[in-house]
């Protein structure tokens, strides 16, 4: 099979030849990738846990700024999932799993915009502890943490919806 | 050979969660593993960052009801832990690191138990600021998911047999 001009590209830059030649890199990366995604599903799924009314005597502002934990979790796994990218393109290019973890992410953004782009954000953050979440922010937390899970699973299974060819060994 | 590792790998269920060809089994056991060390681990670590001060606002007696979910992801990772030790028993029980990393999830669990007595079920608990021990039992709490996280992780990478007889390509 000929290789598309982006992966020629991509197998030609240095990161592509750091990842293969330092085999440390990897194994490294794959944990702090898995760090990364206990921290977002730790800080966000508890915050989304407490829209839908677990845990109501916690003020939703308050737990919030657990929030900026999460995206540093998300920081790293966008950092070191690049590295995976350029390591192994095809194995993510060619992927229905990685299509899906796109699309999940995807949705997880448009959903983050409706959450702080509206007033549902500045709504959330005048609610003290005991106070009910609209129906509409239970919706967007229920999006939320549905997203993020959607999106774990199919990285996971990324591995076994592997493309069968592979361009190099 | 083992005698008893391979009683274990010849098993019909050691054989059926390994062989069927479906993502609903191995992959799915794989998966489940995964959401629970992120709630678990995940959740563990925001805790113990408000226990730190980092969301200071954060009333602490609720925070009790998280652990509920907690302990249900305990169970699931428990539970699949078991079944994807159930299919190659081989692969983790010769691997050094996989003792490593139990002995870093019992302490853990410990770790969080003793954080929820001292903490979370002590009423006086919101009227006066946390101790510096306590802070500390935190930071202690952080440091070990963390390194049980990676010991899990690096399983992939560090395992000498795949099953009996079977030797490790990586």
């Amino acid at each position: 099979m000929e290789m598309e001009p982006w992966e020629v590209w991509v197998r030609s830059t240095d990161l592509h030849f750091f990842v293969l030649r330092h085999p440390w890199m990897w194994p490294l990366c794959e944990t702090i990738h898995y760090i990364g995604l206990s921290l977002l599903l730790g800080t966000v799924g508890l915050f989304d846990l407490r829209a839908l009314g677990v845990a109501k005597g916690i003020a939703p502002y308050a737990i919030h700024r657990l929030i900026r934990w999460g995206i540093a979790g998300f920081i790293l796994n966008i950092i070191t999932g690049i590295v995976f990218f350029f390591g192994y393109p095809e194995q993510y290019a060619y992927n229905n799993a990685f299509y899906f973890k796109a699309a999940f992410m995807g949705i997880a953004g448009f959903n983050i915009l409706a959450f702080y782009g509206t007033s549902a954000f500045r709504q959330v953050q005048t609610l003290g502890p005991n106070a009910d979440v609209p129906g509409r922010i239970k919706l967007i937390a229920a999006t939320s943490l549905s997203m993020w899970i959607g999106v774990l699973i199919c990285g996971r299974l990324l591995t076994f919806f592997r493309p069968p060819f592979f361009h190099s060994g | 050979m083992d005698p008893f590792l391979a009683f274990i790998e010849n098993g019909a269920l050691s054989t059926f969660i390994r062989e069927t060809p479906t993502v609903f089994v191995f992959p799915a056991i794989l998966t489940l593993h995964t959401i629970g060390m992120g709630v678990l681990a995940g959740g563990g670590i925001a805790i113990d960052l408000r226990i730190l001060g980092f969301a200071p606002k954060m009333a602490l007696a609720p925070i009790g009801r998280f652990f509920p979910v907690l302990w249900l992801a305990l169970v699931v990772n428990a539970i699949s832990g078991v079944l994807l030790l159930i299919a190659y028993p081989t692969k983790a029980l010769t691997n050094p690191l996989f003792y490593v990393k139990l002995l870093l999830i019992a302490l853990a669990v410990v770790v969080l138990v003793r954080i929820k007595h001292r903490i979370f079920d002590d009423p006086k608990i919101e009227r006066m600021p946390i101790e510096r021990g306590d802070k500390r039992l935190a930071l202690f709490s952080i440091a070990i998911w963390l390194a049980a996280i990676a010991a899990g992780r690096l399983l992939a990478y560090t395992y000498r047999w795949e099953m009996l007889g079977i030797p490790a390509i990586t």
